[in-house]
């Protein structure tokens, strides 16, 4: 029930909090991400007039419906960023959306746009992490590609790349049960799906491997499987700096590698799929459980 | 219309219990879970009468309140017992984690009741009652965190005024809430509530109120009101943005929301 198509005089309207994205008098040029940019805007009444570019928003419409303002999304944006410094105290939940509105300035009330159970919260934080994991993977190639660094053969780059993606989490490691959770709730499970197949497409992609033993919807079902039971290893991994999780990694996927070469290829897929989502189910319950009672 | 709710005043209560058969406490649960304030919330209740929403508001963020006392005493629980003690003093008399009501209305009748009524109910703190009129609210700019107005905006002369006064006073990222009857548009439904509407409720009003027209004003007024995408419309105009609407009962009454942004 979103207008999509507000009239010509609504640009005009002085807005209280989005702020100009083309500006007449500019302040510090803002060269830092867009990430620390709400740090240096400070509470006030009258709209901030920092330069600022449109930034894609993960729903993929990289909106802007009127031209000179921020549009709602952007802002959007903006405070679920702001927000998830105030996860680890408050969990994925409003109050967290709410202090991060705080910091912006905003009301407390601006977490009402935005579902009470904190779940654009979570989907906002996998699509950043998905996104940091493309640039970073996307460097190396230029690395690679300009000579200055190897190839790295196809084990160690998908478990690097697992590797990379799994110690993003662990800033928020407390409260990611209860993340994962939501994401399993019927209403998220497909944005929480696509952002995940999304990644591990991306992870391929990267990994450029041309060996025609798997098909294209193996790999994918395996490394799915690979990440999930990781991650969920991770969870409830105290070793110093998780080692016991990296080296669950590194055995399963050389227990991928050594798949290809067998003929029950893909059956082996199709059990790893459905263990890894059986044991998905499991260790989340366990996972909520035992966290609950911490 | 102040006529109108001089005379009610007292009785008001009474009357919306038995002409909505007590769905409006439904509704004004509803509003307030919509709301889902954190403590801290600064509410501005307008044409809040006898304040039904606001002792609502403070129920909810008493209770949000204490669920946040019991997670930090967990978190305090490697802590000294002389440490743990003092953090209880600090907080025990911090019950309502300062969230304020105000309430305002102008009809001094229904601020008086109103009043009473919180005595009675026990609550005095974080609760004020002011004198106002919606459409030239005495209260400073970007103040409030929250704008309500249940069931009163009808009653409104210019309601374009009273948007922008709701825009006026709430702070950038305030939300303003608009609870009120609105339009049916299943037919079959919207001949029976207006047989309902037009035939039961001036009776109910005579008998229990002893006022037969103010409520034929009421029945008539609610027909009057412009329905949910037009309102949608005229609080976009108003400035805010992200303006949605809710159907409660299949739009006898519906919840306005939007957001100064």
């Amino acid at each position: 029930l979103r207008c999509q198509h507000y009239p010509p005089l609504r640009a005009l309207r002085a807005s209280a909090a989005l702020r100009r994205v083309s500006d007449e008098h500019k302040k510090e040029p803002s060269t830092s991400s867009s990430q620390q940019q709400f740090n240096s805007h400070p509470a006030g009444h009258q709209p901030e007039q920092e330069p600022q570019g449109p930034r894609p928003s993960y729903t993929g419409q990289g909106g802007q419906e009127s031209e000179d303002y921020e549009s709602e999304e952007q802002l959007q944006h903006r405070i679920l960023t702001a927000a998830l410094e105030f996860v680890p105290e408050h969990g994925w939940t409003a109050e967290a959306i709410a202090e991060g509105a705080k910091t912006l300035g905003l009301s407390v009330a601006a977490a009402g746009m935005f579902h009470s159970d904190g779940s654009e919260l979570i989907l906002h934080f996998a699509s950043e992490c998905n996104t940091k994991l493309s640039e970073l993977l996307e460097q190396e190639q230029k690395l690679v590609q300009l000579g200055e660094a190897e190839k790295k053969p196809t084990d160690k780059f998908l478990r690097d790349a697992v590797e990379a993606r799994l110690r993003m989490l662990i800033p928020y490691i407390e409260k990611w049960p209860q993340a994962l959770s939501i994401l399993l709730l019927p209403r998220n499970i497909p944005s929480s799906l696509s952002l995940l197949t999304s990644m591990i497409d991306d992870i391929w992609h990267y990994a450029g491997d041309q060996s025609t033993d798997f098909n294209w919807y193996t790999r994918r079902a395996v490394l799915t499987g690979i990440y999930n039971t990781t991650e969920l290893v991770m969870l409830q991994d105290s070793s110093p700096d998780f080692e016991d999780t990296w080296r669950f990694l590194e055995n399963r996927v050389a227990d991928a590698m050594n798949m290809s070469n067998t003929a029950s290829q893909v059956q082996s897929t199709g059990e790893a799929v459905v263990q890894g989502l059986m044991g998905a189910a499991v260790t989340v319950s366990n996972a909520e459980t035992s966290s609950a009672v911490r | 219309v102040y006529q109108v709710f001089e005379s009610v005043a007292k009785k008001y209560d009474v009357m919306n219990d038995s002409m909505t058969l007590g769905i409006h406490r439904v509704w004004k649960d509803i509003l307030i879970h919509k709301m889902n304030p954190s403590p801290g919330t600064l509410l501005l209740d307008v044409a809040g009468g006898t304040g039904d929403i606001a002792f609502r508001f403070m129920n909810y963020v008493r209770s949000v309140r204490q669920r946040q006392l019991q997670r930090k005493l967990k978190h305090l629980q490697d802590l000294s017992w002389q440490e743990i003690f003092e953090s209880y003093q600090k907080d025990k008399f911090n019950s309502l984690g300062d969230s304020q009501v105000i309430v305002c209305d102008i009809n001094r009748e229904m601020l008086k009741v109103g009043k009473q009524k919180a005595q009675h109910l026990g609550y005095s703190e974080g609760l004020s009652w002011v004198l106002g009129n919606a459409e030239e609210l005495p209260f400073d700019d970007d103040k409030f965190d929250v704008y309500t107005i249940a069931f009163g905006i009808r009653n409104v002369t210019r309601i374009d005024l009273a948007l922008q006064e709701a825009y006026r006073v709430l702070k950038p990222g305030g939300r303003f809430l608009c609870l009120e009857f609105s339009h049916v548009s299943n037919p079959v439904l919207s001949r029976l509530y207006d047989l309902y509407s037009f035939q039961v409720i001036p009776v109910l009003g005579e008998v229990i109120a002893g006022d037969w027209k103010s409520y034929q004003y009421l029945v008539e007024s609610i027909r009057q009101f412009p329905p949910q995408e037009e309102l949608k419309a005229m609080i976009e105009d108003a400035g805010f943005f992200k303006v949605d609407y809710e159907n409660l009962n299949f739009g006898i009454v519906a919840i306005h929301s939007g957001f100064k942004l």
